[in-house]
């Protein structure tokens, strides 16, 4: 029995003795930083959601890109899985919302700061919302909520209506000061408000609900300076435009923009050339050009290349379509003109040779009516306008979601002045309506709907 | 800390024996060559009195009188009794028992014990047969030598890692590998990719074990079980392999050895590839296209290319001079010719030398081996030397040590495989069959004539036009490319023996095991890739420190006249250091091939990652083994506290053996000779990873798809982790059963063994997944199940046994059966990533294949579109299962006088297997499958709908897949039939990958004739040995063997991977 005891006391007293104090501890990574400098990575999530693999797809499936080889050939052909959506699905929750909870936490006091976590939020959300359909927000990034409920897509929209509101709210109350960690704005709060008018135009057009699209755009970016852009330094890999660094790397030659019908649109040579008396699209033809053979070195397609996220241009463009709907003509073809002036002044895009010339005279009604340049097959003036509107969106929006936005959201009630890309397939009947969801919130949320497929339509489509 | 005082109790704690007698006798006890042996136990015959002999043969007894009788018995030796008679002392020699012999083995902690007291599984291999495979690694000379055990290499580069997997996988993301014991202390064996490195593409990385000098291994033992391996605690769960080294104990000379193997080597498997169509699409030639989908060659007109030579052209520093061609005419084709270019005969030299010796006081055993080994793939190499210093010293009765030290060095230089533009074969294979590869590298002139040297020429970039070729000239791959690796490595340990008083030892031992491991990695200018077409050398130092040590004391004492217990009680310390420093220099200034950092780019382009890694453990066991009569009972149990876990876990084992062939029924029987029942229960952990506790901040990159866009441009920044912490992890427990029998029939010529075991292991870690729309995408948390359970059978028959020959059979069987039980919500855990995956799902095996899958309806069939093709399920889903359901190994050995033979077969059975390399050949329209003209009988569709007349001869292959024959050409190939990531249906790349094959086959002859002894040697053993001859499966191109990942717990897929070898080793050994 002695024994026994002997070997209680000897094994207690080791037993509490083992204490590895913080050698556990992460000897790599901090557990605490201060929260402003986690700023600028919710600004690269937002550039990662909405100008790089989901914004390429989706100017796939509008006329906007050819998918060549490779899973860019498939996805081309509307072969697609649900992973392909993983990474976006990502960088939206973790990169943005998660972040913005640390921030707006740690600087609650910073209305600056606040006020650009939601306008961010705002933009990342709303390209989730309109890809998606239903999507977590409202109880999204909650702790304590493992499997978020999914918000229907009217829901979503409303919501960020009322973020972009507060931010809006928030910014006004406060005077701007140099903040680096801003990669967009430097801090300016004008430009902040102005993206927020803009995203709430944008957002009220995607639901159809022209009238408040056209008040809210009028605060909208009011000059080309102010557009929300994504700059990249072009150095070296990892800082580049990233079309570019797509199609320089291992997946040269998936894609390009040769071909496509956009490309058709704004070649001088083709049958549905829209260069006429008054526009010359040569040089934005060459601007945008890109083809096999990867990255240009000047273009749309070169390593420095801006990417556009929120523009003066989607600004006069959403007030040309709205007022067009909502007011009268002479109003809409007024903005339409200011898009042209801005285009012609060289502020919109880079000439890539020197020489070429830049012609958007400005159009008049007389364009629009029956016979005019822009309505030779004699429909209605305001129709016609609308679609020449709709079809510079088609345009000018390149290398944005705007393209397939507005094909979704016109394909149901004007389809007569949507921009008729093809099918990319003989196989296909229908255009896709949507991106899958991510096949890793379908493994874990059972909240996750089931049996969507991209022809499934979304609530504000139908 | 208490530690001190608590050892110093537990040495109290065991000196409580105390005996009293008349008579002293002391006397050492050795073997036939004079060797001194420990542990003999020496009894007073018919008494309760007795000892046993300390590590230097020595003993000491009281006894009751003259007449008093010694029984002196040992494991492995004939036991005897001896009368003390007048004499003080009694210096006794014991003769071998060849037959007993094979019933002692070393336990977990390098102990050697008796197989018949042990109720868990110890499966031996013999350092001689594990040598005859001719392998230049250790583990992989371990294939198909012990049921339940797999040896997988990664592939066949030289010095490349394999993986050991005991009884099925017993982790998701933990430690897949066994733990490693040499002479009682870890042996660090990891295969890691490290920073510079992934799992599914780079270069091979080696495994640690291989390391160890061959020619050192005394006895390799395997620990199957959970009760054998349960003293290791949290790093014993995917078993043990204990091994120990040769050691000096020749009293009477010097012994001194010379081996030398010699392998050649060649390719096992090839890639079938077709010469039948060019460069390009659609039945178009096209210089520099990615595909050979092009014209059909024999249509060509014949004789030269027309050449635009009026600009841009390559001069090829091999002389040949290539400008963009206008026409192609050449009906040349070069599949061979470039298949030679890189590849060729690899061979090995692996030589060795020993000198041992042994005098009063202790041994002396130091040996040499330098191992010389040259890949099949041209400039792969792997070089390693080996310096071993082993010594024992006596300096009293009671105080004796030993040393080790061991000193290792390799130098080798990998090849670039894999899911990587830089990879052989990738380059190699979707070469376009009419572009030789020869001019690889010159001079490159563009339209206005200004040179550019150094460039790069390859099938998509015939004339150097390109920065970036997109994928490597195979020869570019070979010879520009530099992959060395440098590894330093120095073990020491040393042990202590006490013996205070009687029947008390007191054991201390520790060991260091420290090793740097730098690897360069060096893509010159114009290499393929965004990021290495500029340049890229990346330099990665990876140190890990490892010390160990254990106190450990043991005792051996009669309970009662009939129930003797040994008992152990032990302590072991662990502290492991890993650090790992990468910098990398990107867009070199200028094109040299000088590899240094700073001179190569500027600041912005220098990027360095330093790692750490720090873990600590106490464990504290104990094990008391029972014996009555012929019934033994082992009680295990180990608590361990370590640095990774939030709690001390303790881990019980117990099990129990019967020899029940010694009760009477069976004393005369001449059928059965030796029958041992026996059954075990055991835990054992794996350990978390270190360092999870805490959510942390992340620097980061997003990058959806090949663009990048990186926080550190961005004036540098964090974001909270998308892993969330979890401050409550603790190891994964696996808890074992087995029963089982070891049986011998007819004189022990027949010996038979069979186990049934079953494992779960519970709390298993893994990164659960989370909804990522609650903000976090994982977190690392003890949740998943496991279950593997299956039985093993070895078996030997000896049908004949003569003086001067004998034939025998040999073999064994296992038929694991894993099952994932649980992973806590989570639908799909992956291994291994890719358009393939080997993943964790609930209700399936182990790490199945996961990918896109064939569309079907509800009732199996398949849903066909409407042209009658497959299609594609937009869900992935299960689409193989790479583990077999059982694996089995049949040798045959006989010998005639000195002349032995052996043979070796190996089989899996029912294994799955992903021929990506294939499937993407396909693609690319350069594999054999997709380079047939076909004539359809009638009119088919190919996948888009288009009619192919009958009687016109098209390229494809008619398939049919229930709606009547279609034709399967490019859109196919490239679309749904062998398209890139999830877009095509990955499921039509799995193949059943059942193999046999002749893992070896040896013929020796040993010379060691009384005149030849004359000599002054002693023997001189030769042998032939072919290994990896014939493979008999329906996998084509590859050895279903082989897996892209390398050592990890997904495997079963092949992608470019580097190619296995077959070979014809000669080796000598000359004793003297």
């Amino acid at each position: 029995m002695k024994k026994i005891k002997y070997i209680f006391i000897a094994f207690s007293i080791i037993f509490t003795g083992c204490d590895y104090g913080d050698l556990n501890d992460n000897p790599n990574q901090p557990t605490d930083v201060p929260e402003i400098l986690v700023l600028t990575g919710t600004m690269l999530a937002d550039v990662a959601i909405n100008a790089s693999h989901i914004q390429r797809i989706s100017g796939m499936w509008s006329g906007q890109y050819k998918g060549e080889q490779s899973l860019y050939g498939a996805i081309y052909g509307y072969e697609i899985s649900t992973e392909e959506s993983n990474s976006s699905w990502g960088y939206l929750y973790n990169g943005i919302l998660t972040q913005n909870n640390v921030l707006r936490e740690g600087l609650a006091d910073d209305l600056l700061i606040v006020g650009i976590t939601k306008i961010v939020e705002a933009h990342a959300v709303g390209t989730a919302c309109s890809n998606w359909g239903n999507i977590p927000f409202s109880e999204a990034a909650t702790e304590g909520i493992d499997d978020p409920v999914f918000d229907s897509q009217s829901l979503v929209y409303s919501q960020l209506q009322t973020l972009l509101d507060d931010a809006i709210a928030n910014l006004n109350s406060v005077s701007g000061y140099s903040l680096s960690e801003d990669i967009f704005f430097n801090g300016d709060v004008t430009s902040w408000i102005e993206t927020a008018y803009t995203l709430k135009a944008r957002y009220y057009l995607l639901v159809k609900d022209y009238p408040s699209a056209y008040q809210a755009a009028q605060n909208g970016i009011s000059n080309g300076a102010r557009s929300m852009k994504y700059y990249p330094s072009a150095t070296t890999s990892g800082d580049q435009n990233l079309l570019f660094e797509f199609l320089s790397g291992s997946r040269s030659g998936d894609m390009s923009g040769n071909g496509t019908y956009l490309s058709d649109l704004i070649d001088a040579g083709s049958a549905i050339s829209r260069n006429n008396a008054k526009t010359d699209e040569d040089a934005r033809s060459k601007y945008y050009y890109f083809d096999e053979d990867g990255g240009n070195s000047v273009g749309v397609a070169s390593a420095a290349a801006p990417m556009p996220l929120v523009t003066y241009e989607e600004n006069l463009l959403t007030l040309a379509e709205a007022a067009a709907r909502t007011t009268t003509m002479t109003t809409a073809l007024g903005h339409l003109n200011e898009l042209r002036v801005f285009l012609a002044s060289g502020a919109a895009f880079d000439l890539v040779d020197s020489g070429d010339i830049l012609q958007y005279d400005a159009y008049d009604a007389a364009d629009f009516a029956s016979g005019g340049i822009e309505n030779m097959d004699g429909i209605d003036d305001t129709r016609a306008l609308l679609r020449e509107i709709v079809e510079e969106r088609y345009v000018s929006g390149y290398g944005t979601f705007i393209p397939w936005n507005d094909a979704r959201r016109l394909r149901a009630s004007d389809l007569d002045i949507s921009v008729p890309f093809p099918l990319n397939t003989g196989a296909a009947t229908a255009h896709p309506e949507r991106f899958l969801l991510s096949q890793d919130e379908l493994n874990s949320n059972s909240n996750a709907p089931d049996g969507l497929t991209i022809y499934s339509v979304t609530e504000v489509n139908q | 800390m208490n530690k001190k005082l608590c050892f110093s109790m537990l040495i109290l704690l065991l000196s409580s024996a105390f005996i009293f007698a008349q008579k002293s006798v002391t006397g050492t006890i050795s073997d036939n060559d004079g060797s001194p042996l420990p542990g003999v136990n020496v009894i007073e015959k018919g008494t309760s009195n007795g000892t046993s002999t300390d590590f230097d043969g020595n003993f000491s007894l009281d006894v009751e009188n003259d007449q008093s009788i010694l029984e002196i018995t040992s494991l492995g030796f004939k036991g005897i009794e001896v009368i003390v008679g007048d004499r003080a002392t009694i210096n006794i020699t014991l003769e071998a028992d060849a037959e007993a012999l094979d019933e002692v083995v070393i336990n977990a902690l390098g102990f050697q014990v008796d197989k018949k007291s042990l109720g868990s599984t110890y499966s031996k291999v013999e350092a001689d047969d594990a040598r005859s495979a001719g392998e230049t690694g250790v583990i992989n000379s371990l294939a198909g030598k012990a049921s339940g055990v797999k040896i997988s290499r990664s592939n066949g580069d030289p010095g490349a890692g394999s993986n050991i997997q005991i009884r099925g996988a017993n982790t998701i993301s933990g430690n897949s590998q066994p733990l490693i014991v040499v002479d009682g202390i870890p042996f660090v064996n990891e295969t890691a990719n490290g920073i510079g490195n992934t799992a599914t593409a780079g270069v091979s990385q080696q495994s640690r074990l291989n390391d160890i000098n061959q020619d050192d291994i005394e006895t390799m033992t395997i620990l199957k079980g959970a009760s054998a391996a349960a003293v290791w605690g949290s790093q014993a769960a995917n078993g043990v392999i204990v091994i120990t080294t040769k050691k000096g104990r020749n009293k009477d000379k010097v012994d001194i050895s010379y081996s030398a193997v010699a392998s050649f080597d060649k390719i096992s498997d090839k890639h079938p590839l077709q010469s039948n169509y060019g460069q390009g699409s659609r039945g178009v030639w096209r210089q520099n296209n990615s595909r050979s989908w092009g014209d059909k060659i024999s249509d060509r007109t014949g004789g030269e290319d027309v050449f635009n030579t009026s600009g841009q052209y390559f001069e090829a520093y091999g002389g040949g001079t290539h400008y963009p061609i206008t026409t192609k005419n050449s009906q040349e084709t070069f599949v061979d010719k470039n298949f030679d270019q890189v590849f060729g005969t690899g061979y090995s030299l692996n030589q060795s030398v020993s000198v041992s010796g042994a005098g009063e006081k202790g041994g002396i055993y130091l040996s040499f081996g330098k191992l010389k080994n040259e890949g099949i793939i041209k400039n792969s190499f792997y070089d390693k030397i080996n310096a071993n210093l082993s010594a024992s010293y006596r300096f009293n009765d009671w105080f004796s040590v030993k040393g080790k030290a061991s000193y290792i060095k390799i130098n080798s230089n990998r090849i670039q495989q894999s899911s990587n533009v830089n990879g052989l074969y990738l380059g190699l294979l979707r070469n376009a069959p009419d572009v030789d590869i020869e001019d690889y590298i010159g001079t490159y002139y563009d339209n206005s004539g200004t040179p550019t040297e150094n460039r790069q020429r390859s099938y998509r970039n015939t004339y150097g036009s390109k920065t970036n070729s997109a994928y490597n000239n195979p020869l570019w791959t070979t010879n520009e490319l530099k992959n060395p690796n440098e590894v330093n490595r120095y073990i020491m340990n040393l042990e202590a023996t006490f013996k205070p008083i009687e029947k008390l030892t007191l054991i201390a031992r520790g060991g260091l095991d420290n090793y740097t491991d730098v690897r360069e990695s060096f893509f010159p200018v114009y290499s393929s890739g965004s990021v290495q077409s500029k340049g890229l050398y990346s330099i990665e130092n990876r140190d890990l420190k490892n010390l160990a040590f254990d106190f450990i004391a043991r005792s051996n004492f009669d309970l009662t006249d009939d129930i003797n217990l040994t008992a152990m009680l032990g302590y072991g310390h662990i502290n492991r250091e890993r650090e790992t420093l990468y910098s990398e220099a990107r867009e070199f200034l200028f094109n040299t091939r000088l590899k240094d950092l700073n001179t190569l780019s500027t600041i912005e382009n220098v990027e360095s990652i330093n790692s750490k890694s720090f873990y600590k453990s106490d464990r504290f066991y104990s094990v008391l083994g029972f014996s009555y009569n012929d019934v033994f009972l082992n009680l295990t149990g180990a608590y361990e506290t370590f640095s990774s876990s939030s709690e001390g876990v303790f881990y019980p084992a117990a099990d129990v053996s019967w020899v029940f062939s010694n009760m009477n029924a069976f004393e005369d029987s001449s059928f059965l000779s030796n029958g041992k029942l026996r059954a075990s229960f055991g835990q054992v952990g794996i350990a978390p990873a270190r360092h999870r506790f805490d959510t942390t901040y992340e620097t980061f990159t997003y990058q959806d798809y090949s663009d990048p866009v990186d926080i550190s441009y961005y004036g540098g920044g964090f974001k909270l982790n998308d892993d969330q912490g979890n401050k409550n992890l603790k190891p994964e427990i696996k808890t074992e059963f087995e029963v089982g029998t070891d049986l011998r029939f007819f004189d022990n010529r027949v010996g038979f063994n069979f186990t049934y075991y079953k494992n779960e292991i519970n709390d298993v870690l893994l990164d659960v997944s989370l909804s990522p729309s609650s903000g976090f995408n994982n977190q690392y948390r003890n949740a998943g199940k496991l279950e593997n359970k299956g039985i093993e059978i070895d078996f030997n028959v000896d049908i004949i046994r003569k003086e001067d020959y004998g034939v025998s059979v040999y073999g064994n069987f296992n038929n694991n059966q894993s099952k994932v039980l649980d992973l806590a919500g989570t639908e799909v855990v992956s291994l291994v990533g890719g358009s393939i995956s080997s993943v964790a799902i609930v209700g399936q095996p182990m790490s199945v294949l996961y990918g896109s899958k064939i569309l079907r309806n509800d009732d199996g069939s398949y849903d066909l579109d409407a042209n009658g093709f497959l299609q594609k399920d937009s869900e992935l889903g299960v689409i193989g299962d790479p583990n077999p359901e059982w694996r089995g190994g049949l040798g045959l050995r006989a010998n005639y006088k000195k002349l032995h033979f052996n043979i070796l077969f190996e089989t899996s059975q029912g294994n799955d297997y992903a021929e990506r390399t294939r499937f993407i050949l396909g693609n690319f329209g350069t594999h054999a499958d997709v380079g047939n003209e076909v004539t359809p009988a009638v009119d088919v569709l190919d996948v888009n709908g288009n009619v192919h007349p009958a009687g016109v001869p098209v390229r494809g292959n008619i398939a049919d897949f229930g709606a009547g024959p279609v034709l399967l050409e490019q859109s196919w190939y490239t679309g749904r039939g062998g398209g890139f990531g999830s877009s095509p249906i990955n499921e039509l790349a799995i193949n059943d990958a059942s193999w046999v094959r002749l893992r070896e086959v040896t013929l020796g002859y040993t010379l060691d004739s009384e005149r030849f002894r004359k000599s002054k040697l002693a023997s001189i053993d030769f042998a032939v040995t072919g290994r990896n001859l014939a493979i008999w499966t329906d996998v084509v191109g590859v050895d279903p063997e082989i897996n892209q990942s390398g050592v990890a717990n997904g495997f079963g897929i092949d992608y470019f991977t580097n190619p296995t070898t077959q070979s014809f080793v000669f080796s000598i050994k000359i004793n003297y």
